[in-house]
């Protein structure tokens, strides 16, 4: 095994951070030669900068579509200037912008988050004209409608390095976002959440986390607009024409792109400022019109038009962050993955369960289900469509909570635990419809499964693994494609790699085999069996296609109608005249 | 507090309830079918009251033959708004979908706010009819309101009869239900929201007019009308009249005693809040205790 272990960036990074620099850098000295005029103006390109990349890590990154994030910008100017006018010291005012900013991301996103899509986006919009209704009827806190006048000093100066510093941080932190376990963690969630759920994400903390860092970033771009404008009132701070310009920018741009927000900011902030110097009347009209003509021509943004994508030099500007491995590993055929070895005791149970069952509505799709896996079994788990096979893997993984009975992982009952913690305890997952994190390459989807699943890897050491993952379920050539892009079979294969990579004791395979060739099937019929063989891993097996499964199981758990109707050795299940009838018919015969 | 001052309030709050209902309607069957999130919802309503007022004031013209004179103009434009920018749209994947109605609509928003105040001024316009009062002991109701409010009623049983029974209505619940399925029964899955669009656009013309009877309409004021339409259709339901109707009452009566009790100024307060309590308390949003 062979490898060259630099990871990078797929866009050239020590271009970037020089570029970087040299613009951070030359930024910071415009005051220095330039007027009033063009630093104030700059300086208020910087503070939407600052906004339309918050908000993108929110939007580009997590998927969640914010309408409200300019409030958390007035907050913290609100939350400045009411401290600043009462005699705080400067600093701890800045810090007072950023912490209510926050706390007020924090207390929304305990109703928001159980919103999403549209949901989320509607409700996110009333946020606006909720904060300018508290800003103009708590008077004695805000002076209501007459705004805030703050102490009259010259602070262009401070308040644009401020800026300047605060514009170099948010870059830095949207590099660390596009690289980081936590990042990928935002990604997983937009790419679909409840299968980064069951991957292992524990959702709230994340999306919360991630709405009060944007929140922070605008409370504290706020409060330097505040500090500078030296005066403050409702209709300026939650205006909802001003709201939307920043979110405009960012899609104008190329929302999810390193430099999409800003260069997107650049082009809308330049317009404004034309049509301030050009026009009396209508400037909001043409802005209006500007933002319904991003909205109907422009989607993914400028960055991603054809002729940047395809343009030899700027091609990196619209390609998105993804991890890829410098030089080339040779992982072979046979190599070991990366899995502890565990040692299989047999009489130890793995899962139980006792008198299971859940209903949707008035349809009872699992129906007192009682059972128990012992480790190191093959367990093949049949019946006729409908019979509850996927429902009961919901309820063993934690989507649905059972309507009565329990559920024993290893002895504990789960009736408490999020997906996410039974991923943790050891049981991993297939789905029968693939899911896998579409816009996210093989590595990537594999090295979520294992970072966030019960192994904990190391982000970076597991994208440097993926690829044992990989060859062992046939995927080796494809590792930095897309998973959208692959084909049926190569999304099933891909999911089987995420769920093993992450280290379960206990693995639900729901019908990956179902349209394989039949030298597939074979190929697949002795993964089962190394999986349990030289891993230790418990296996579940959902298949339709009973030839292969008879070749492999131990025992056969037989559902019909959400009810087991046998649970006995393979020969003896296959020989059992309810299992005949109603299920295996001419299957049993197929098998012989 | 008396009676006939908490009977005064009630009816003053179920007026404006049945305003706002009839705004939610619009938004709830454009949303509910075309799967569009319309900003610009509310505003629509603002434009077409200031227009309306503008015509009253230089006709004198009854109200009644006014709203022909303005929902038939919005409901063409909504038709050709829908056809033009947001029907290329649904193409796009989900959520690029969801950014690009919203910045169209909020678009619109903004300039459709910027061009009225532009040309009709920015200051508050009504329509102010005279109207006989009607006297029952100390309560004391203009007969207009009774009229708005008839209408209103009038109004929301043909929506439901049209929406139960009508060929068309029926093609509109189907596709509210299954895009995919009612285009393979023969529903003309885009021109069934087309239609809608402009439909929905057209009954918030209606409310447009009634609301300018009762109360000050100005360019901007369209956007906290959007705010509560939506809650009331999270409370209501989606393409539920009868839900909106009750939702759309409540909030009206809350606002008006709220307004009252403590002051006008924190009525607008109550929609936004009562949506974050709801999102608390019902997570899965109000379709799940229907349901059960």
């Amino acid at each position: 095994m062979t490898s060259t272990s630099t990871t990078t960036l797929s866009t050239p990074r020590l271009v970037i951070y020089a570029c970087g620099a040299a613009f951070v850098v030359l930024l910071a000295s415009i005051p220095a030669f330039a007027g009033s005029y063009l630093t104030s103006f700059v300086l208020a390109l910087m503070i939407s900068f600052v906004l339309a990349q918050s908000w993108d890590w929110v939007n580009g990154q997590m998927g969640y579509l914010n309408l409200g994030h300019f409030a958390f910008y007035g907050i913290g100017a609100y939350a400045f200037a009411i401290l600043l006018t009462r005699g705080v010291q400067i600093v701890p005012c800045f810090a007072a912008a950023i912490f209510f900013a926050s706390l007020a991301a924090l207390l929304v996103s305990l109703p928001l988050f159980r919103l999403k899509g549209d949901y989320f986006a509607f409700a996110t919009l009333a946020i606006v004209p909720l904060c300018e209704l508290l800003a103009n009827n708590f008077e004695g806190l805000t002076k209501g409608s007459e705004g805030i006048t703050l102490p009259p000093d010259y602070v262009l100066v401070p308040a644009y390095i401020l800026a300047a510093l605060l514009v170099a941080l948010t870059l830095a932190t949207t590099l660390w976002l596009m690289r980081s376990r936590f990042g990928y963690a935002l990604r997983a969630i937009r790419n679909d959440e409840q299968v980064a759920e069951v991957a292992g994400v524990r959702l709230f903390p994340y999306k919360a986390a991630t709405l009060m860092l944007s929140a922070a970033f605008a409370g504290l771009a706020g409060s330097i607009q505040a500090w500078q404008f030296s005066y403050i009132a409702p209709n300026t701070m939650f205006n909802l024409g001003v709201a939307l310009v920043p979110i405009a920018g960012a899609l104008l741009g190329g929302s999810g792109l390193l430099l999409g927000p800003l260069f997107g900011m650049v082009l809308f902030s330049s317009l404004e400022q034309a049509l301030l110097v050009k026009m009396s009347h209508l400037r909001e009209a043409v802005l209006g019109v500007v933002i319904i003509l991003i909205g109907r021509f422009l989607p993914g943004g400028l960055l991603r038009a054809k002729w940047i994508s395809r343009h030899d030099l700027l091609s990196w500007l619209s390609r998105e962050s993804h991890f890829e491995i410098g030089g080339h590993r040779h992982a072979t055929a046979g190599e070991r993955l990366p899995l502890v070895h565990r040692e299989v005791d047999t009489d130890r149970i793995v899962l139980e369960c006792q008198g299971a069952t859940m209903a949707f509505g008035g349809n009872v799709a699992v129906n007192n289900v009682s059972l128990k896996i012992r480790q190191g079994e093959i367990v093949g788990l049949v019946g006729p469509n409908g019979s509850g096979k996927t429902t009961l893997f919901n309820l063993i993984s934690g989507i649905y909570r059972p309507r009565s009975g329990r559920i024993l992982i290893e002895g504990r009952d789960i009736a408490d635990f999020r997906a996410d913690e039974i991923t943790r305890l050891g049981i991993g997952r297939s789905y029968q419809i693939p899911r896998p994190f579409a816009e996210l390459t093989v590595r990537e989807n594999i090295a979520i499964g294992r970072t966030f699943g019960a192994s904990k890897t190391k982000l970076l050491e597991s994208m440097r693994t993926a690829d044992i993952f990989a060859n062992f379920v046939g995927l080796g050539g494809l590792l930095e494609q897309k998973a959208e892009l692959l084909s049926l079979q190569q999304k099933k294969a891909l999911e089987l790699a995420r769920a093993l990579a992450a280290e379960p004791k206990l693995l639900l395979v729901d019908e990956v085999a179902s349209g394989l060739s039949t030298v597939e099937i074979a190929a697949f019929v002795k993964h089962i069996r190394d999986i349990r063989d030289q891993y230790g891993i418990t296996i579940i097996w959902v298949e339709h296609i009973f030839s292969a499964l008879s070749q492999v199981v131990d025992r056969l758990i037989v559902l019909d109608s959400g009810a087991v109707i046998a649970d006995a050795p393979l020969a003896e299940a296959m020989r059992d005249e309810r299992v005949l009838t109603t299920y295996l018919g001419h299957a049993a015969g197929e098998a012989k | 507090m008396p009676l006939d001052i908490f009977v005064q309030i009630l009816l003053n709050g179920i007026l404006l309830g049945g305003i706002y209902a009839l705004v939610a309607f619009g938004l709830s069957l454009v949303y509910g079918v075309a799967h569009i999130l319309n900003i610009a919802h509310g505003t629509l309503l603002a434009i077409s009251g200031v227009i309306a007022s503008l015509i009253y004031l230089v006709t004198s013209w009854h109200p009644v033959l006014i709203i022909p004179l303005i929902v038939f103009p919005v409901f063409a434009f909504g038709y050709l708004f829908h056809a033009a920018l947001l029907r290329p749209l649904a193409s796009r994947g989900k959520h690029d979908e969801t950014i690009g109605t919203v910045l169209i609509t909020t678009g619109a928003l903004i300039a459709m706010s910027d061009i009225t105040g532009f040309a009709a001024g920015t200051q508050q316009r009504n329509i102010p009819v005279r109207s006989e009062m009607l006297e029952f002991g100390d309560i004391i109701l203009p007969m207009a309101q009774i009229w708005i409010l008839a209408g209103i009623v009038g109004l929301t049983i043909a929506l439901h009869f049209y929406l139960k029974y009508a060929w068309f209505g029926r093609a509109v619940r189907a596709v509210t239900q299954d895009p995919f399925g009612a285009t393979i029964c023969g529903v003309n899955g885009p021109r069934a929201r087309a239609l809608t669009f402009a439909a929905g656009s057209g009954l918030v013309a209606v409310a447009g007019v009634l609301y300018a009877l009762i109360y000050p309409v100005d360019p901007y004021m369209g956007f906290s009308l959007t705010v509560r339409a939506f809650t009331i259709i999270v409370v209501g339901g989606i393409g539920n009249l009868a839900g909106a109707m009750i939702a759309g009452l409540m909030l009206g009566v809350a606002e008006a005693f709220t307004a009252f009790l403590w002051s006008p100024k924190w009525a607008p307060a109550i929609s936004v809040i009562l949506l974050l309590i709801i999102l608390v308390v019902f997570p899965r949003g109000l379709a799940s205790w229907q349901k059960t």
